[in-house]
């Protein structure tokens, strides 16, 4: 009994070690290729680089205008995710406090285009943002991720917010404060767990997001860091030292945050998923 | 009376804001999609002619293109809604098993998911066009030596791979919370009644996490239909329309083919349509086996 049992576990070791091998090697083959010269990377793409060359980084730098491309990623994603979360917590809040037929109204409408995929709204999307001159602009981007992202937003705030009692507000009521004041200064700071899952759920969408800023980013100044590095794979065909090195420096923030928020996303994603 | 107006009006100004936003870029685009789609609407001219149900036919007649793209996602929604389950799930249950190096396995086996899609795809196209045929001329290896991604036998197994190398970690975290769920108390009668791991699995387990089950079902499911930048980055839909997906046989409609936006609307009212019906079946289908805990 022990001795099978112990040979299962060492089974069971095995093929997780195999997976995590299987799961590296990509990340792997790209961080020491992109350390390599072309010539090198043809005549030995498993080892080591004999010598770090760093221009294939320099010249990715340049190339993806990487500070520039950062920047832009930083502005949508931060109107994107501070709008979500300011708007969405105070209409799930009110929503989830107001009874009546005109509450339910909104919250269904809301809840109803959850399923709506967003390759079916693309089109008149993009109609849309040109009509309201907002095509080519990061700041009319990080709106219209408001407006996507916010409905999930909402009925994950209105869920929450059904387990605060709402004793605390009748007595910031009493004492003088108004809806908004009860709000932001009682009833926000309550909700911060809520609004932690929601604002790493949106910013993993927005961040890593690549059609809609394709679909609405006009100008290569304002492309968002995907943007730059997808123009450069295809200006660049199978210059992978350049294009590895391009790619390595994409996924250098988020691997950053990744390592520093690591309990903090998966939580928000378990969160997230079991409310939704 | 007087309160009511003043809750209202309070109400409206807490929601303004988001309805606001979500009516213009969620409700009008929509709706404006429905309403393209009975028109022949080109996106350049102000006019245009409303067709009736003309441009929905044409995509379930005329369209060999169109039907190609959506057997092609169909095959590949089964094929990932079972294998990134599966997938998931297995790596879920083998972690929580183990005592030790919990928490590096978690983290090597989530971290794919975090690089945005596109990006993996370019990664993957190098693993698949430069660092594979190297691999199989060093180690003898010579199946590793082929079309990956220009093969079209080959590139859908290209894209099943790619897609599960970033999606299996998402979906092993919301397991892994499962499994957690379930009480140890429950596992050591089980194993004082004598129940085999198999058996302690299959009665014990699976009943306790089949909301998580339902959960990854529902992500799973949607997430195969939208595929997009997966094939975008791998193959762009190629050879020819091989790889072609639903939503990229909308996108070259609309946006790099012929600029026929009610037509391309129409489709994107079909995927809508779609969607809807299996995820509503595939939620009644997982709820019903849900167990009350």
């Amino acid at each position: 009994m022990s001795t099978s049992r112990r040979l299962s576990s060492t089974i069971i070791l095995v093929i997780l070690i195999l997976g995590a091998l299987l799961a590296l090697f990509p990340i792997y083959m790209a961080v020491i290729n992109s350390f390599k010269t072309q010539g090198e990377m043809f005549s030995n793409i498993l080892s080591l680089p004999t010598q770090l060359h760093f221009e294939n980084y320099q010249q990715a730098f340049q190339k993806i205008r990487l500070l520039d491309s950062i920047k832009n990623s930083l502005i949508v994603s931060v109107i994107g995710i501070g709008g979500i979360l300011l708007f969405a917590s105070m209409a799930g809040y009110k929503l989830s406090r107001t009874s009546g037929r005109l509450s339910n109204f909104i919250f269904t409408l809301f809840v109803a285009s959850m399923l709506v995929p967003f390759h079916s709204i693309m089109i008149s999307l993009s109609r849309v943002a040109k009509n309201l001159h907002m095509q080519g602009s990061t700041y009319g981007l990080g709106l219209i991720y408001i407006g996507l992202g916010i409905n999930m937003a909402v009925f994950l705030y209105h869920g929450f917010v059904k387990g605060i009692p709402r004793e605390l507000e009748e007595s910031a009521h009493m004492d003088g404060c108004g809806e908004f004041q009860t709000f932001f200064k009682i009833i926000f700071p309550l909700l911060l767990p809520i609004t932690v899952t929601v604002g790493i759920l949106d910013f993993l969408w927005i961040w890593n997001d690549f059609l809609l800023p394709l679909l609405m980013l006009t100008d290569v100044k304002n492309y968002t860091l995907i943007l730059s590095t997808n123009m450069l794979f295809g200006m660049y065909n199978k210059e992978w030292s350049l294009i590895l090195a391009s790619l390595v420096l994409t996924a250098i923030p988020v691997v950053i945050i990744y390592a520093f928020f690591q309990r903090f996303i998966m939580e928000g994603i378990t969160e997230g998923a079991v409310k939704g | 009376m007087l309160k009511n107006t003043r809750k209202t009006l309070y109400l409206f100004y807490f929601v303004a804001p988001a309805l606001l936003l979500y009516t213009v870029f969620m409700l009008i685009p929509t709706i404006g999609g429905m309403f393209y789609s009975i028109t022949d609407w080109n996106g350049l001219n102000r006019n245009y002619n409303f067709v009736g149900f003309a441009n929905f036919i044409e995509a379930i007649k005329e369209d060999p293109d169109f039907l190609n793209s959506l057997w092609f996602t169909l095959k590949y929604v089964v094929v990932m809604v079972v294998l990134q389950n599966a997938l998931a799930l297995l790596l879920a249950v083998f972690i929580e098993s183990r005592t030790r190096f919990k928490g590096f396995f978690r983290t090597v086996f989530f971290m794919p998911n975090m690089i945005s899609v596109i990006i993996s795809a370019f990664m993957w196209t190098f693993v698949f066009t430069t660092v594979l045929p190297q691999l199989a001329e060093k180690t003898m290896m010579t199946f590793l030596d082929q079309s990956w991604i220009g093969d079209p036998r080959f590139s859908f197994f290209s894209i099943v791979i790619v897609s599960l190398w970033n999606g299996v970690g998402y979906m092993m975290i919301i397991y892994l919370a499962g499994l957690q769920g379930v009480p140890q108390s429950l596992k050591e009668a089980a194993v004082i009644d004598g129940a085999n791991p198999f058996q302690q699995f299959r009665h014990i387990t699976l009943p306790m996490i089949t909301h998580a089950i339902t959960i990854c079902f529902f992500l799973t499911l949607n997430g195969a239909f939208k595929v997009f930048e997966v094939v975008f980055g791998l193959t762009g839909g190629g050879p020819g329309r091989a790889t072609q997906v639903i939503t990229m046989n909308i996108y070259e409609e609309a946006f790099s083919n012929n600029f026929r936006y009610g037509y391309a609307s129409a489709k994107s009212v079909i995927l809508f349509v779609i969607v809807l019906i299996i995820t509503l079946i595939q939620i009644r289908i997982t709820k019903r086996n849900e167990v009350e805990a």
